[in-house]
């Protein structure tokens, strides 16, 4: 009899669960696959086949060389695919399903299917809307913010100063503090502690609607540009010294010298940094949630107001960028395949936007 | 080569399905009990007194803790439920609460405690939650404050909006002319994190102030989307004076600590808040009791009192009996009475509970409760959110000054009929 807390048991049976309902799959499908492809169907060529045809057989599907090394690469790649599929495919698609259906959240399994329901809703929500543009509007200026500021501090600490490791790491720092902890840290710096510091800072910029986003990215750029900073600081350190001393020689300013030398060798670097930014922007949350928690309260931009027909202005959440959003629509109104939904749109709307960014960055690469 | 590895996956196969089938075989195990509650400020006398209920019942006894500032009881629960972590005991807050875990709730009628209270959660006749304790809000005065300013204490338990107006006037008159630049006449809290105060605790009065204990019409109209125009008028009207004489800074961006620690200081002639917070009191050396809201212009005469929550028990749990049992225990035996009173400092729901709590506000809840003067609680039965997320920031432009009254009070209408 086996002891039923034995810790090693449990861990056998495990690896066995995972090795019968994971492998044993993978293996069973990899012979099949080849047995179908040696033995029985012989792929033969003659005159009558197609090109497509004729391309499959000799790269892929046939017994020549060629396609036998071919397949050894997909055999390779079937690990780490079903790995992805059963952790990204599979959940990915579960939730694509679940935006069509009425599910509240628990695991009753008395969800219904409503088709495209949850979609109309969402585009018919005035709110989710304003949540979009403030999402933007606070990812144009913090991307903004995070970059100069980066690449600023880079070029400072790649200057020949006395104890630039020392300022490198401390730069980098806040990188490492949680964005839950910094928010309630700088909620009480911007509401207690610079207000009582001067009157300039009162009232905080956390109260009011129209200011609380400046505050969200104060906070985040001092976070976040210095891990951005490395980024530069190693691109920066990879310029040939030779081209410098060359410039030097020829007379160019320090100006000069960071336009047309610095500026294009870091393009790469640019590239990269963008995209992070982008991402970490679009789905900020934690930090808001401590900092803000979605608010101050504001009345809804005119404009995103009267696109949806509203005669007076709702009051909104100036700060529900829409991954808080999302997490509202899911766990306090327990709406789950609306915020699903609303998830499944904000992934097509990242998509878009950082697949647009990356091209035109590298197109820009290429011309610097 | 081929043979030996299929071989290989075959045998690790059956060793899998045997060692784990007999896995499934009965074992006498001990009984076990998980408790799943919100109430972080219980959460070790609780622990304390379940724990020893296990023991002297031969059952372990887990109890997990979710609530407060930090943790999102709603959101975790569904967790729970998503990953499978069942607990036998939860928490619901009223109907809310109710229509989202239907499913789990066991029905617990023609348990012993149930005739020992009137505060039992029931649908249709059919009894579902455990009332965990009788909360209770009021505007909590300092009575050293009331009496120096020269406050007639008991002729406000009959109150107008304008005789508070008088109070407010004379407290803000009697700091005014002894220096007292930072004591605060209304300790409230209505900006970001603290919207329950506001949109919930506040918001009540207009569903249930001046009205009988189950009279439903104000709450039933608000979920048909119809507004009582009347009693919103007056609701703006006591925000409004409440947010006239509210401190500014505690008003915008206090917390839960500033709200209620201005108040336990002592710097506060009255706070907006209920009797849970008499764990933050342990230092104060003045006396308080609690005042009527005046959310009506005239004759508000009850404070507001219910069960905010209660005990449910998991219907596809293992240990209903034993949650079951221990729900009984709770009600009944002189542990469970000494816990909840004594431990705790809950106001228990129990008619057969002759212990008085210690702490003041407590005791000043079961005083205007056993005189009967109670209005109801039905901020929990508005729909999902509608409180704390769309009344709530409202409230807090309103309290900035950012909308007037008449904005605040379209923005309502609009709210409810949205």
């Amino acid at each position: 009899m086996i002891q039923k807390d034995n810790i090693a048991v449990k861990i056998v049976c495990f690896l066995a669960s995972v090795v019968v309902v994971f492998f044993l799959p993978l293996y069973s499908l990899v012979l099949w696959i080849s047995k179908l492809l040696n033995h029985e169907i012989v792929w033969e060529l003659d005159d009558r086949t197609g090109p497509v045809r004729r391309f499959l057989v000799r790269n892929w599907l046939g017994s020549n060389a060629t396609a036998q090394q071919h397949r050894i690469f997909i055999y390779f790649l079937l690990p780490s695919f079903s790995a992805f599929f059963v952790f990204v495919t599979v959940p990915f698609l579960h939730g694509l399903f679940l935006s069509l259906t009425n599910w509240s959240g628990l695991n009753t399994g008395s969800e219904v299917f409503i088709g495209l329901q949850n979609y109309v809703v969402i585009f018919k929500d005035a709110r989710f809307a304003y949540s979009l543009y403030r999402t933007v509007l606070y990812s144009v200026m913090n991307i903004f913010a995070i970059n100069v500021v980066a690449f600023f501090l880079a070029i400072l600490v790649t200057q020949e100063l006395r104890f630039k490791n020392i300022y490198r790491a401390g730069f980098f720092m806040p990188n490492l503090i949680g964005g839950l902890v910094l928010g309630y840290i700088w909620q009480f710096i911007f509401n207690r502690a610079l207000v009582s510091a001067s009157e300039f800072f009162n009232p905080s910029l956390l109260i009011s609607g129209e200011t609380a986003l400046l505050g969200l990215i104060i906070v985040v750029t001092w976070q976040y540009a210095g891990y951005i900073m490395m980024i530069y600081v190693a691109a920066i350190q990879n310029i040939p010294q030779d081209l410098i001393e060359a410039s030097k020689i020829d007379g160019a300013n320090a100006w000069q010298r960071l336009k047309t030398i610095t500026l294009p060798l870091v393009a790469q670097a640019f590239t990269v940094s963008m995209f992070l930014t982008l991402v970490t922007s679009f789905k900020q949350f934690d930090t808001v949630m401590s900092l803000t928690q979605g608010g101050p309260g504001a009345i809804m931009t005119h404009w995103i107001g009267s696109m949806y027909g509203l005669v007076e202005m709702p009051v909104v959440q100036s700060t529900n960028l829409i991954a808080i959003n999302i997490y509202q629509e899911a766990f306090s109104k327990y709406q789950m395949g609306v915020g699903q939904a609303k998830a499944i749109v904000f992934f097509i709307f990242l998509l878009a936007i950082s697949l647009l960014q990356v091209y035109y960055n590298k197109r820009r690469e290429v011309e610097l | 080569m081929k043979k030996l590895i299929v071989l290989l996956v075959v045998m690790m196969a059956l060793f899998s399905l045997t060692a784990c089938s007999a896995d499934e075989e009965p074992v006498e195990e001990p009984k076990s009990l998980v408790i799943f509650q919100n109430k972080v400020e219980i959460d070790e006398v609780m622990r304390t007194y379940a724990e020893a209920w296990g023991a002297k019942n031969d059952v372990t006894v887990t109890l997990k803790t979710c609530g407060g500032d930090a943790c999102a009881y709603g959101t975790q629960i569904l967790a729970e439920f998503q990953a499978n972590e069942q607990p036998d005991i939860f928490v619901i807050e009223g109907m809310g609460g109710y229509n989202i875990y239907k499913d789990k709730i066991l029905d617990l009628g023609g348990a012993a405690w149930t005739a020992d209270t009137e505060l039992e959660f029931a649908v249709d006749g059919t009894v579902y939650g455990f009332p965990v304790a009788v909360e209770g809000w009021g505007m909590a005065y300092n009575k050293d404050i009331l009496n120096a300013a020269g406050v007639d204490i008991a002729a406000l338990e009959d109150v107008s909006q304008a005789e508070y107006e008088e109070v407010f006037k004379k407290i803000q008159a009697y700091y005014d002319t002894n220096g007292m630049d930072d004591y605060v006449v209304v300790s409230m809290a209505a900006g970001a994190g603290m919207h329950w105060v506001t949109g919930l605790h506040n918001f009540n009065g207009y569903l249930s102030a001046g009205l009988d204990y189950s009279d439903s019409t104000v709450i039933d109209k608000l979920n048909n989307k119809e507004v009582d125009t009347d009693r919103l008028n007056q609701l703006a009207n006591w925000a409004e004076l409440l947010f006239t004489y509210g401190d500014k800074t505690i008003l915008t961006t206090g917390t839960y600590d500033d709200q209620v620690g201005t108040f336990a200081k002592g710097k506060a002639a009255f706070v907006h808040q209920g009797n849970w917070t008499d764990s933050s009191y342990a230092d104060s050396d003045f006396e308080m009791g609690y005042l009527p809201h005046a959310t009506m212009t005239e004759g508000n005469d009850k404070i507001f009192i219910g069960a905010p929550s209660y005990y449910v028990v998991n219907k596809d749990s293992a240990n209903t009996e034993v949650a079951k049992m221990f729900l009984e225990d709770l009600a009944a035996t002189a542990e469970g009475h000494d816990y909840m009173v004594n431990k705790a400092n809950m106001v228990p729901a129990f008619n057969s509970v002759t212990l008085t709590p210690k702490t003041p506000l407590s005791a000043a809840v079961m005083e205007w409760n056993q005189a009967g003067k109670a209005y109801a609680w039905w901020q929990n039965d508005m729909p999902s959110d509608f409180g704390m997320g769309t009344l709530g920031p409202i409230y807090e432009l309103f309290a900035k000054g950012e909308i007037t009254k008449d904005q605040f009070i379209s923005q309502v209408t609009a709210a409810i009929k949205q």
